[in-house]
Protein backbone atom coordinates (compact mmCIF):
# COMPACT_ATOMS: atom_id res chain seq x y z
CA UNK A 1 0.00 0.00 0.00
CA UNK A 2 2.51 2.76 -1.44
CA UNK A 3 0.07 5.62 -2.02
CA UNK A 4 -1.82 7.55 0.63
CA UNK A 5 -5.51 6.50 1.37
CA UNK A 6 -7.45 9.84 0.80
CA UNK A 7 -9.72 10.70 3.44
CA UNK A 8 -12.82 12.63 2.65
CA UNK A 9 -13.13 15.97 4.42
CA UNK A 10 -17.01 14.81 5.38
CA UNK A 11 -15.68 12.09 7.25
CA UNK A 12 -14.01 14.60 9.44
CA UNK A 13 -17.11 17.00 9.60
CA UNK A 14 -19.64 14.11 10.24
CA UNK A 15 -17.57 11.38 11.76
CA UNK A 16 -14.32 12.39 13.59
CA UNK A 17 -15.71 15.60 15.44
CA UNK A 18 -19.22 14.55 16.36
CA UNK A 19 -17.85 11.33 17.90
CA UNK A 20 -15.25 13.56 20.38
CA UNK A 21 -18.15 16.06 21.06
CA UNK A 22 -20.62 13.42 22.03
CA UNK A 23 -17.54 11.46 24.49
CA UNK A 24 -17.46 14.53 25.90
CA UNK A 25 -20.94 15.39 26.62
CA UNK A 26 -21.52 11.73 27.82
CA UNK A 27 -18.93 12.50 30.25
CA UNK A 28 -20.17 15.57 31.45
CA UNK A 29 -23.32 13.99 31.87
CA UNK A 30 -22.76 11.03 33.56
CA UNK A 31 -20.94 13.15 35.89
CA UNK A 32 -23.47 15.12 37.11
CA UNK A 33 -26.18 12.06 37.14
CA UNK A 34 -23.69 10.25 39.14
CA UNK A 35 -23.93 13.62 41.71
CA UNK A 36 -27.24 13.38 41.87
CA UNK A 37 -27.77 10.05 42.23
CA UNK A 38 -24.48 10.22 45.03
CA UNK A 39 -26.17 8.82 48.64
CA UNK A 40 -24.51 10.71 51.31
CA UNK A 41 -22.41 7.53 53.51
CA UNK A 42 -22.44 8.02 57.32
CA UNK A 43 -19.12 6.74 58.35
CA UNK A 44 -19.06 3.56 60.34
CA UNK A 45 -17.98 3.77 64.21
CA UNK A 46 -16.35 0.49 63.84
CA UNK A 47 -14.08 1.35 60.56
CA UNK A 48 -13.42 4.83 61.80
CA UNK A 49 -12.32 3.84 65.11
CA UNK A 50 -9.74 1.07 63.86
CA UNK A 51 -8.47 3.69 61.10
CA UNK A 52 -7.61 5.84 64.69
CA UNK A 53 -5.63 2.98 66.22
CA UNK A 54 -4.18 1.76 63.18
CA UNK A 55 -3.07 5.77 62.68
CA UNK A 56 -1.96 5.35 66.67
CA UNK A 57 -0.05 2.05 66.66
CA UNK A 58 2.10 3.50 63.47
CA UNK A 59 2.89 6.43 65.56
CA UNK A 60 4.17 4.26 68.46
CA UNK A 61 5.87 2.37 65.90
CA UNK A 62 7.55 5.24 64.21
CA UNK A 63 8.79 7.08 67.39
CA UNK A 64 9.04 4.03 69.55
CA UNK A 65 12.31 5.81 70.74
CA UNK A 66 10.92 8.65 72.25
CA UNK A 67 9.48 7.68 74.93
CA UNK A 68 10.49 5.52 77.91
CA UNK A 69 10.82 1.96 78.27
CA UNK A 70 8.64 1.08 81.10
CA UNK A 71 5.77 3.20 78.97
CA UNK A 72 6.67 1.60 75.73
CA UNK A 73 6.33 -2.07 77.06
CA UNK A 74 2.80 -1.08 78.54
CA UNK A 75 1.55 0.83 74.84
CA UNK A 76 2.89 -2.40 73.67
CA UNK A 77 0.75 -4.57 75.59
CA UNK A 78 -1.91 -2.49 75.24
CA UNK A 79 -2.19 -2.59 71.48
CA UNK A 80 -1.12 -6.42 71.53
CA UNK A 81 -2.20 -8.59 73.95
CA UNK A 82 -4.27 -11.88 72.98
CA UNK A 83 -7.33 -11.25 75.04
CA UNK A 84 -8.62 -7.30 74.80
CA UNK A 85 -5.59 -5.58 72.88
CA UNK A 86 -6.74 -3.35 70.39
CA UNK A 87 -4.93 -4.66 67.85
CA UNK A 88 -6.01 -8.16 68.31
CA UNK A 89 -8.71 -9.78 65.95
CA UNK A 90 -10.52 -12.66 67.69
CA UNK A 91 -10.50 -15.34 64.84
CA UNK A 92 -14.00 -15.44 63.18
CA UNK A 93 -14.87 -12.22 63.59
CA UNK A 94 -12.28 -11.48 60.87
CA UNK A 95 -15.82 -10.63 58.27
CA UNK A 96 -14.80 -11.02 54.62
CA UNK A 97 -16.63 -8.37 52.08
CA UNK A 98 -19.04 -10.35 50.56
CA UNK A 99 -20.65 -11.78 53.92
CA UNK A 100 -20.91 -7.14 54.70
CA UNK A 101 -22.23 -6.90 51.56
CA UNK A 102 -24.95 -8.76 52.12
CA UNK A 103 -25.74 -7.68 55.22
CA UNK A 104 -25.71 -4.18 54.03
CA UNK A 105 -28.59 -3.77 51.44
CA UNK A 106 -27.23 0.08 51.34
CA UNK A 107 -23.69 -1.18 50.08
CA UNK A 108 -24.62 -3.32 47.37
CA UNK A 109 -27.03 -0.39 46.13
CA UNK A 110 -24.40 1.88 45.99
CA UNK A 111 -22.14 -0.45 44.07
CA UNK A 112 -24.97 -0.70 41.80
CA UNK A 113 -25.78 3.01 41.30
CA UNK A 114 -22.22 2.92 40.47
CA UNK A 115 -22.02 0.27 38.01
CA UNK A 116 -25.18 1.54 36.24
CA UNK A 117 -24.26 5.27 35.68
CA UNK A 118 -20.76 3.55 33.97
CA UNK A 119 -22.19 0.31 32.42
CA UNK A 120 -25.51 1.76 30.73
CA UNK A 121 -23.75 5.05 28.73
CA UNK A 122 -20.99 3.05 28.03
CA UNK A 123 -23.01 0.48 26.24
CA UNK A 124 -25.40 2.88 24.84
CA UNK A 125 -22.60 4.99 22.95
CA UNK A 126 -20.81 1.98 21.69
CA UNK A 127 -23.98 0.65 20.39
CA UNK A 128 -24.68 4.02 18.60
CA UNK A 129 -21.27 4.15 17.33
CA UNK A 130 -21.26 0.48 15.93
CA UNK A 131 -24.24 1.40 14.14
CA UNK A 132 -23.57 4.94 12.69
CA UNK A 133 -19.95 4.70 12.28
CA UNK A 134 -18.74 1.15 11.94
CA UNK A 135 -16.19 0.63 9.23
CA UNK A 136 -15.31 4.22 8.55
CA UNK A 137 -11.10 5.23 8.39
CA UNK A 138 -11.16 8.51 10.49
CA UNK A 139 -8.41 9.51 10.69
CA UNK A 140 -4.82 9.45 10.25
CA UNK A 141 -2.04 9.55 12.79
CA UNK A 142 0.92 11.83 11.59
CA UNK A 143 3.67 9.12 12.10
CA UNK A 144 4.22 5.22 11.19
CA UNK A 145 3.67 2.56 13.94
CA UNK A 146 4.27 -1.34 13.84
CA UNK A 147 1.60 -3.89 13.21
CA UNK A 148 1.25 -4.39 16.45
CA UNK A 149 -0.93 -1.45 16.82
CA UNK A 150 -3.10 -2.59 14.60
CA UNK A 151 -5.72 -4.09 17.29
CA UNK A 152 -5.56 -0.84 19.22
CA UNK A 153 -6.22 1.18 15.91
CA UNK A 154 -7.97 -0.45 13.57
CA UNK A 155 -10.80 -2.17 15.42
CA UNK A 156 -13.39 -2.98 13.08
CA UNK A 157 -11.76 -3.15 9.66
CA UNK A 158 -10.35 -6.57 8.97
CA UNK A 159 -8.44 -5.57 6.24
CA UNK A 160 -4.27 -6.47 6.70
CA UNK A 161 -3.02 -4.23 3.99
CA UNK A 162 -4.47 -0.98 5.41
CA UNK A 163 -1.38 1.38 6.83
CA UNK A 164 -1.39 1.13 10.69
CA UNK A 165 -1.33 4.73 11.19
CA UNK A 166 -4.96 5.02 10.06
CA UNK A 167 -7.67 5.13 12.57
CA UNK A 168 -10.80 3.41 12.71
CA UNK A 169 -14.15 5.02 14.19
CA UNK A 170 -14.84 2.60 16.63
CA UNK A 171 -10.74 2.36 17.73
CA UNK A 172 -11.65 6.71 17.55
CA UNK A 173 -14.33 6.09 20.19
CA UNK A 174 -12.20 3.96 22.33
CA UNK A 175 -9.18 6.08 22.03
CA UNK A 176 -11.92 9.38 23.45
CA UNK A 177 -13.38 6.99 26.42
CA UNK A 178 -9.79 6.12 28.03
CA UNK A 179 -8.25 9.15 26.71
CA UNK A 180 -10.25 12.04 27.71
CA UNK A 181 -9.54 12.08 31.20
CA UNK A 182 -7.66 15.15 31.13
CA UNK A 183 -10.21 17.27 29.18
CA UNK A 184 -12.66 16.11 31.88
CA UNK A 185 -10.15 17.20 34.76
CA UNK A 186 -9.99 20.73 32.96
CA UNK A 187 -13.95 21.17 32.70
CA UNK A 188 -15.26 19.97 35.79
CA UNK A 189 -11.98 20.51 38.31
CA UNK A 190 -9.54 18.59 39.12
CA UNK A 191 -11.01 16.31 41.59
CA UNK A 192 -14.16 15.58 39.68
CA UNK A 193 -12.51 14.00 36.58
CA UNK A 194 -14.85 10.90 35.44
CA UNK A 195 -12.06 8.14 35.46
CA UNK A 196 -12.91 5.13 34.53
CA UNK A 197 -9.50 3.14 34.49
CA UNK A 198 -9.64 4.43 38.27
CA UNK A 199 -13.32 3.18 38.80
CA UNK A 200 -12.16 -0.06 37.77
CA UNK A 201 -9.51 -0.37 40.03
CA UNK A 202 -11.63 0.87 42.99
CA UNK A 203 -14.11 -1.65 42.11
CA UNK A 204 -11.60 -4.74 41.98
CA UNK A 205 -9.95 -3.45 45.37
CA UNK A 206 -13.51 -3.63 46.95
CA UNK A 207 -12.75 -6.31 49.19
CA UNK A 208 -10.27 -4.68 51.63
CA UNK A 209 -10.51 -5.74 54.58
CA UNK A 210 -9.40 -3.81 57.75
CA UNK A 211 -9.23 -6.30 59.91
CA UNK A 212 -6.10 -7.15 57.79
CA UNK A 213 -4.25 -4.46 58.36
CA UNK A 214 -5.26 -4.58 61.90
CA UNK A 215 -3.19 -7.79 62.09
CA UNK A 216 -0.07 -6.53 60.11
CA UNK A 217 0.08 -3.60 62.55
CA UNK A 218 0.07 -5.96 65.42
CA UNK A 219 3.00 -8.34 64.01
CA UNK A 220 4.97 -4.92 63.40
CA UNK A 221 4.70 -3.80 66.74
CA UNK A 222 5.15 -7.76 68.37
CA UNK A 223 8.59 -7.10 66.54
CA UNK A 224 10.30 -3.65 67.13
CA UNK A 225 13.16 -3.34 69.65
CA UNK A 226 13.01 -0.93 71.93
CA UNK A 227 15.54 1.39 71.65
CA UNK A 228 15.57 4.46 73.79
CA UNK A 229 16.75 7.88 71.39
CA UNK A 230 16.73 9.96 74.59
CA UNK A 231 20.06 9.25 76.40
CA UNK A 232 21.83 10.31 72.86
CA UNK A 233 19.78 13.40 72.95
CA UNK A 234 21.07 13.89 76.30
CA UNK A 235 24.70 13.59 75.12
CA UNK A 236 23.70 15.93 72.22
CA UNK A 237 22.65 18.30 74.13
CA UNK A 238 26.08 18.48 75.82
CA UNK A 239 27.53 19.41 72.76
CA UNK A 240 24.95 21.76 71.87
CA UNK A 241 25.43 23.86 75.17
CA UNK A 242 29.24 23.89 74.64
CA UNK A 243 28.56 24.79 71.21
CA UNK A 244 26.53 27.70 72.91
CA UNK A 245 28.69 28.66 75.83
CA UNK A 246 32.27 28.82 73.75
CA UNK B 1 -10.02 13.35 58.95
CA UNK B 2 -11.96 10.21 60.21
CA UNK B 3 -10.85 8.36 58.04
CA UNK B 4 -6.46 7.00 57.26
CA UNK B 5 -6.57 9.36 54.25
CA UNK B 6 -3.61 10.05 52.07
CA UNK B 7 -2.27 13.34 53.79
CA UNK B 8 -1.92 11.40 57.27
CA UNK B 9 -0.43 8.79 55.74
CA UNK B 10 2.09 10.55 54.62
CA UNK B 11 2.42 12.27 57.45
CA UNK B 12 3.06 9.67 59.20
CA UNK B 13 5.60 8.15 57.19
CA UNK B 14 6.79 11.50 57.31
CA UNK B 15 7.38 11.39 60.93
CA UNK B 16 9.16 8.07 60.45
CA UNK B 17 11.51 9.20 57.84
CA UNK B 18 12.55 12.15 60.30
CA UNK B 19 14.66 9.96 62.59
CA UNK B 20 16.75 9.03 59.68
CA UNK B 21 17.80 12.83 59.64
CA UNK B 22 20.98 14.10 60.87
CA UNK B 23 20.49 16.70 63.38
CA UNK B 24 21.64 19.50 60.66
CA UNK B 25 19.03 18.37 58.07
CA UNK B 26 16.60 18.19 61.08
CA UNK B 27 16.83 21.95 61.37
CA UNK B 28 16.84 22.43 57.74
CA UNK B 29 13.55 20.76 57.33
CA UNK B 30 12.19 22.80 60.57
CA UNK B 31 13.86 25.93 59.47
CA UNK B 32 12.05 25.49 56.45
CA UNK B 33 8.49 25.11 57.80
CA UNK B 34 9.32 28.32 59.56
CA UNK B 35 10.42 29.63 56.94
CA UNK B 36 6.96 29.56 54.64
CA UNK B 37 4.63 30.23 57.64
CA UNK B 38 6.91 33.47 58.57
CA UNK B 39 6.69 34.32 54.95
CA UNK B 40 2.88 33.31 54.56
CA UNK B 41 2.43 35.97 58.25
CA UNK B 42 4.48 39.00 56.97
CA UNK B 43 2.16 39.18 53.69
CA UNK B 44 -0.32 38.55 56.11
CA UNK B 45 0.61 41.88 57.71
CA UNK B 46 1.43 43.72 54.15
CA UNK B 47 -2.12 43.15 53.34
CA UNK B 48 -3.65 43.94 56.34
CA UNK B 49 -1.59 47.47 56.10
CA UNK B 50 -2.85 47.88 52.72
CA UNK B 51 -6.66 46.77 53.27
CA UNK B 52 -6.40 49.49 56.19
CA UNK B 53 -4.96 52.46 54.01
CA UNK B 54 -8.09 51.50 51.90
CA UNK B 55 -5.88 50.05 49.22
CA UNK B 56 -8.35 47.48 48.53
CA UNK B 57 -7.63 43.35 48.69
CA UNK B 58 -10.03 43.03 51.51
CA UNK B 59 -11.15 39.53 49.96
CA UNK B 60 -7.56 38.12 49.35
CA UNK B 61 -6.79 39.39 52.87
CA UNK B 62 -9.82 37.54 54.39
CA UNK B 63 -9.06 34.12 52.48
CA UNK B 64 -5.55 34.65 54.04
CA UNK B 65 -6.90 35.13 57.67
CA UNK B 66 -9.07 31.97 56.92
CA UNK B 67 -6.65 29.91 55.82
CA UNK B 68 -3.80 30.93 58.30
CA UNK B 69 -6.10 30.33 60.93
CA UNK B 70 -5.23 33.90 62.50
CA UNK B 71 -7.27 35.53 65.20
CA UNK B 72 -7.99 38.70 64.08
CA UNK B 73 -11.51 38.92 64.45
CA UNK B 74 -11.82 43.16 64.74
CA UNK B 75 -10.19 43.31 61.39
CA UNK B 76 -12.48 40.54 59.82
CA UNK B 77 -15.32 41.49 61.25
CA UNK B 78 -14.93 45.06 59.68
CA UNK B 79 -13.75 44.53 56.11
CA UNK B 80 -15.91 41.00 55.99
CA UNK B 81 -19.26 43.24 56.50
CA UNK B 82 -18.04 45.93 53.98
CA UNK B 83 -17.99 43.67 51.52
CA UNK B 84 -21.06 41.28 52.47
CA UNK B 85 -23.07 44.91 52.76
CA UNK B 86 -21.95 45.69 49.23
CA UNK B 87 -24.16 43.90 47.05
CA UNK B 88 -21.22 44.04 43.86
CA UNK B 89 -18.27 42.75 45.91
CA UNK B 90 -20.77 39.83 46.98
CA UNK B 91 -21.23 38.90 44.08
CA UNK B 92 -18.10 39.08 42.64
CA UNK B 93 -16.92 36.52 45.09
CA UNK B 94 -19.24 33.44 43.77
CA UNK B 95 -19.46 30.03 45.83
CA UNK B 96 -16.57 31.42 48.57
CA UNK B 97 -19.39 34.03 49.70
CA UNK B 98 -21.18 31.37 51.90
CA UNK B 99 -17.58 30.73 53.52
CA UNK B 100 -17.00 34.45 54.49
CA UNK B 101 -20.46 34.49 55.99
CA UNK B 102 -19.16 31.72 58.22
CA UNK B 103 -16.32 33.44 58.88
CA UNK B 104 -17.54 37.05 59.60
CA UNK B 105 -20.35 35.17 61.74
CA UNK B 106 -17.02 33.45 63.81
CA UNK B 107 -15.37 37.18 63.84
CA UNK B 108 -18.37 38.43 65.14
CA UNK B 109 -18.70 36.11 68.11
CA UNK B 110 -15.56 36.62 69.45
CA UNK B 111 -16.17 40.38 69.14
CA UNK B 112 -19.26 39.72 70.93
CA UNK B 113 -21.54 41.29 68.39
CA UNK B 114 -24.18 38.60 68.91
CA UNK B 115 -26.90 40.49 66.22
CA UNK B 116 -23.89 40.47 63.39
CA UNK B 117 -23.68 37.05 64.31
CA UNK B 118 -27.37 35.90 64.19
CA UNK B 119 -27.85 37.90 61.16
CA UNK B 120 -25.27 36.16 59.19
CA UNK B 121 -26.35 33.03 60.63
CA UNK B 122 -29.67 33.31 59.51
CA UNK B 123 -28.50 34.12 56.04
CA UNK B 124 -26.58 30.62 56.12
CA UNK B 125 -29.65 28.44 57.27
CA UNK B 126 -31.74 29.83 55.10
CA UNK B 127 -29.54 29.11 52.05
CA UNK B 128 -28.60 25.37 53.80
CA UNK B 129 -31.35 24.36 55.58
CA UNK B 130 -30.68 21.63 57.49
CA UNK B 131 -26.86 21.65 57.40
CA UNK B 132 -24.60 20.15 60.33
CA UNK B 133 -22.04 23.24 59.92
CA UNK B 134 -24.35 25.73 60.42
CA UNK B 135 -26.10 24.13 63.05
CA UNK B 136 -23.31 24.03 64.39
CA UNK B 137 -22.49 27.93 64.54
CA UNK B 138 -26.03 28.35 65.76
CA UNK B 139 -24.57 26.15 68.80
CA UNK B 140 -21.70 28.42 69.02
CA UNK B 141 -23.73 31.13 69.39
CA UNK B 142 -25.43 30.31 72.30
CA UNK B 143 -22.42 29.44 73.61
CA UNK B 144 -21.34 32.87 72.89
CA UNK B 145 -24.06 34.14 74.84
CA UNK B 146 -23.21 32.21 77.83
CA UNK B 147 -26.35 29.90 77.15
CA UNK B 148 -24.57 26.51 78.16
CA UNK B 149 -27.72 24.27 78.51
CA UNK B 150 -29.13 25.05 75.41
CA UNK B 151 -26.06 25.14 73.38
CA UNK B 152 -25.86 21.42 74.93
CA UNK B 153 -29.25 20.42 74.02
CA UNK B 154 -28.46 21.87 70.36
CA UNK B 155 -25.34 19.70 69.71
CA UNK B 156 -27.15 16.82 71.17
CA UNK B 157 -29.61 17.43 68.72
CA UNK B 158 -27.02 17.42 65.90
CA UNK B 159 -25.34 14.40 67.48
CA UNK B 160 -28.01 12.50 66.68
CA UNK B 161 -27.85 13.33 63.17
CA UNK B 162 -24.31 12.49 62.86
CA UNK B 163 -22.98 10.65 65.79
CA UNK B 164 -19.43 10.64 64.85
CA UNK B 165 -19.04 15.24 63.97
CA UNK B 166 -15.59 15.78 66.05
CA UNK B 167 -16.47 19.45 65.72
CA UNK B 168 -19.26 19.20 68.14
CA UNK B 169 -17.29 16.31 70.33
CA UNK B 170 -15.05 19.22 71.16
CA UNK B 171 -17.68 21.82 71.53
CA UNK B 172 -19.31 19.63 74.14
CA UNK B 173 -15.82 19.25 76.42
CA UNK B 174 -15.47 23.25 75.47
CA UNK B 175 -18.64 23.57 77.22
CA UNK B 176 -17.73 21.38 80.04
CA UNK B 177 -14.43 23.71 80.72
CA UNK B 178 -15.82 26.98 80.17
CA UNK B 179 -18.15 25.96 82.78
CA UNK B 180 -15.07 25.38 85.27
CA UNK B 181 -16.71 21.58 85.37
CA UNK B 182 -12.79 20.24 84.50
CA UNK B 183 -13.85 16.71 86.06
CA UNK B 184 -16.51 16.19 83.47
CA UNK B 185 -14.44 17.42 80.54
CA UNK B 186 -12.12 15.20 81.17
CA UNK B 187 -14.55 12.05 81.33
CA UNK B 188 -15.65 13.68 77.23
CA UNK B 189 -12.37 13.87 76.44
CA UNK B 190 -11.88 10.14 77.41
CA UNK B 191 -14.76 9.23 75.72
CA UNK B 192 -13.92 11.14 72.64
CA UNK B 193 -10.33 9.72 72.55
CA UNK B 194 -11.83 6.01 72.72
CA UNK B 195 -12.79 6.81 69.22
CA UNK B 196 -10.58 8.85 68.09
CA UNK B 197 -7.06 7.86 69.55
CA UNK B 198 -5.36 10.01 66.78
CA UNK B 199 -6.01 13.38 67.30
CA UNK B 200 -3.33 14.85 69.35
CA UNK B 201 -4.99 17.88 69.54
CA UNK B 202 -7.35 16.20 71.94
CA UNK B 203 -4.48 14.63 73.53
CA UNK B 204 -2.87 18.55 74.63
CA UNK B 205 -5.62 19.24 75.73
CA UNK B 206 -6.66 16.41 77.79
CA UNK B 207 -3.03 16.74 79.40
CA UNK B 208 -3.39 20.36 79.84
CA UNK B 209 -6.29 20.11 81.82
CA UNK B 210 -5.00 16.84 83.99
CA UNK B 211 -2.09 19.24 84.62
CA UNK B 212 -4.17 21.67 86.28
CA UNK B 213 -5.77 19.32 88.16
CA UNK B 214 -2.24 17.97 89.66
CA UNK B 215 -2.84 14.83 88.15
CA UNK B 216 1.02 14.48 86.81
CA UNK B 217 1.23 10.78 86.03
CA UNK B 218 -1.96 11.13 83.75
CA UNK B 219 -0.95 14.01 82.10
CA UNK B 220 2.47 12.46 81.64
CA UNK B 221 1.05 9.40 80.01
CA UNK B 222 -1.49 12.14 77.69
CA UNK B 223 2.26 13.95 76.97
CA UNK B 224 4.00 10.61 75.97
CA UNK B 225 1.04 10.09 73.43
CA UNK B 226 1.70 13.44 72.42
CA UNK B 227 5.65 12.89 71.71
CA UNK B 228 4.64 9.65 69.70
CA UNK B 229 2.27 11.54 67.53
CA UNK B 230 5.59 14.64 66.88
CA UNK B 231 8.41 13.37 68.20
CA UNK B 232 10.47 16.58 67.44
CA UNK B 233 8.69 18.94 68.86
CA UNK B 234 10.40 20.62 71.97
CA UNK B 235 7.23 21.96 73.98
CA UNK B 236 5.82 18.35 73.97
CA UNK B 237 9.39 17.01 75.44
CA UNK B 238 9.83 20.14 78.18
CA UNK B 239 5.72 19.38 79.05
CA UNK B 240 6.43 15.87 79.80
CA UNK B 241 9.48 16.36 81.50
CA UNK B 242 7.79 18.70 83.73
CA UNK B 243 4.67 16.32 84.00
CA UNK B 244 7.09 13.13 85.13
CA UNK B 245 9.34 15.50 87.20
CA UNK B 246 6.16 16.03 88.95
CA UNK B 247 5.14 12.92 89.56
CA UNK B 248 7.99 13.01 91.88
CA UNK B 249 6.33 14.77 94.54
CA UNK B 250 3.21 12.49 94.34
CA UNK B 251 4.70 8.73 94.29
CA UNK B 252 8.31 9.54 95.03
CA UNK B 253 11.27 7.84 92.67
CA UNK B 254 14.63 8.54 91.61
CA UNK B 255 13.71 6.72 88.43
CA UNK B 256 11.07 9.75 87.12
CA UNK B 257 13.72 12.39 88.14
CA UNK B 258 16.42 11.56 85.57
CA UNK B 259 13.68 11.03 83.06
CA UNK B 260 12.24 14.64 83.54
CA UNK B 261 16.49 15.68 83.63
CA UNK B 262 16.83 13.34 79.97
CA UNK B 263 13.80 15.27 78.61
CA UNK B 264 15.23 18.65 79.61
CA UNK B 265 18.21 18.10 77.55
CA UNK B 266 16.23 16.47 74.34
CA UNK B 267 14.66 20.01 74.81
CA UNK B 268 17.73 21.98 74.93
CA UNK B 269 19.07 19.90 71.68
CA UNK B 270 15.71 20.43 70.00
CA UNK B 271 15.94 23.45 70.44
CA UNK B 272 19.54 24.55 70.47
CA UNK B 273 20.11 25.54 74.22
CA UNK B 274 17.66 28.49 73.81
CA UNK B 275 14.88 27.57 76.02
CA UNK B 276 15.79 29.06 79.61
CA UNK B 277 13.08 27.03 81.02
CA UNK B 278 14.14 23.96 80.32
CA UNK B 279 17.92 25.18 81.23
CA UNK B 280 16.56 25.87 84.84
CA UNK B 281 15.18 22.09 84.65
CA UNK B 282 17.93 20.39 84.21
CA UNK B 283 20.05 22.41 87.05
CA UNK B 284 16.78 21.82 89.15
CA UNK B 285 16.82 17.69 88.21
CA UNK B 286 20.34 17.63 88.42
CA UNK B 287 20.22 18.99 92.22
CA UNK B 288 17.50 16.97 93.62
CA UNK B 289 19.00 13.60 91.92
CA UNK B 290 22.49 14.41 93.29
CA UNK B 291 20.63 14.88 96.74
CA UNK B 292 18.75 11.51 96.02
CA UNK B 293 22.00 9.47 95.47
CA UNK B 294 23.79 11.17 98.57
CA UNK B 295 26.18 8.71 100.29
CA UNK B 296 25.31 6.16 97.24
CA UNK B 297 27.84 4.47 94.79
CA UNK B 298 29.10 7.45 93.13
CA UNK B 299 29.25 5.49 89.58
CA UNK B 300 25.63 6.67 89.38
CA UNK B 301 26.78 10.41 89.26
CA UNK B 302 27.35 9.98 85.41
CA UNK B 303 30.27 11.69 84.21
CA UNK B 304 28.36 14.73 82.92
CA UNK B 305 28.81 18.37 82.99
CA UNK B 306 25.46 19.25 81.71
CA UNK B 307 24.25 20.56 84.75
CA UNK B 308 27.20 23.13 84.92
CA UNK B 309 27.24 23.91 81.67
CA UNK B 310 23.02 24.64 81.42
CA UNK B 311 24.37 27.14 84.34
CA UNK B 312 26.63 28.80 82.31
CA UNK B 313 24.15 28.96 79.38
CA UNK B 314 21.97 30.65 81.98
CA UNK B 315 24.50 33.00 82.68
CA UNK B 316 25.06 34.08 79.30
CA UNK B 317 21.74 34.30 78.63
CA UNK B 318 20.75 36.68 81.29
CA UNK B 319 23.72 38.41 80.72
CA UNK B 320 22.71 39.33 77.66
CA UNK B 321 18.75 39.71 77.65
CA UNK B 322 18.16 41.10 81.55
CA UNK B 323 21.94 42.30 82.75
CA UNK B 324 19.95 43.64 85.87
CA UNK B 325 18.86 39.61 86.65
CA UNK B 326 21.90 38.65 86.38
CA UNK B 327 23.61 38.68 90.35
CA UNK B 328 20.44 37.49 91.00
CA UNK B 329 20.76 34.20 88.84
CA UNK B 330 24.48 34.06 89.85
CA UNK B 331 23.87 33.82 93.75
CA UNK B 332 20.68 31.07 93.22
CA UNK B 333 23.41 29.27 91.46
CA UNK B 334 25.84 28.89 94.07
CA UNK B 335 23.55 28.06 96.18
CA UNK B 336 22.74 25.14 94.29
CA UNK B 337 26.25 24.39 94.38
CA UNK B 338 26.28 24.15 90.44
CA UNK B 339 28.33 27.59 89.67
CA UNK B 340 31.44 25.51 89.43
Amino acid sequence: MAEDLVLDTAIRDWVLVPLSVVMVLIGVLRYFVSKLMRSHQAPDLKVVKEGQVILRARNLRAAAGFIPAKSFRARKIYYTNEENGLLHVPKGQAQNAQAQMFSDPNLAMDMMKKNLSMIIPQTLTFAWVNFFFSGFVAAKIPFPLTHRFRGMLQNGIDLSTVDVSYVSSRSWYFLNLFGLRGLFSLILGEENAMDDTQRMMQMSGFGFDPTKSLGAEKDSIDIIQHDWTLPKLEKRAEDVLKKLVK
Amino acid sequence: MTRLDPPQQALSSFVSSFTLFSPAEERFAGDRVRMVRAEEAARLDRLESQVENGGGGASEYLCLVGKLKARRSDKVLKHGLSILNDPKARSKLGGEEWTLYEQVAFAAMDCQQHDVAKDCIAILSKEFPGSTRVGRLEGLLLEAKGAWAEAEKAYERLLEDNPLDQLIHKRKVAIAKAQGDLSSAVNLLNKYLEIFMADHDAWRELAEIYMSLQMYKQAAFCYEELILSQPTVPPYHLAYAEASGLVLYTIGGLENLQTAKKYYASTITLTGGKNTRALYGVCLCSIAINQLTKGRNKEEKDGSNLQSLAAEALQRDYKERAPKKLPLVISMLKNMKLNS
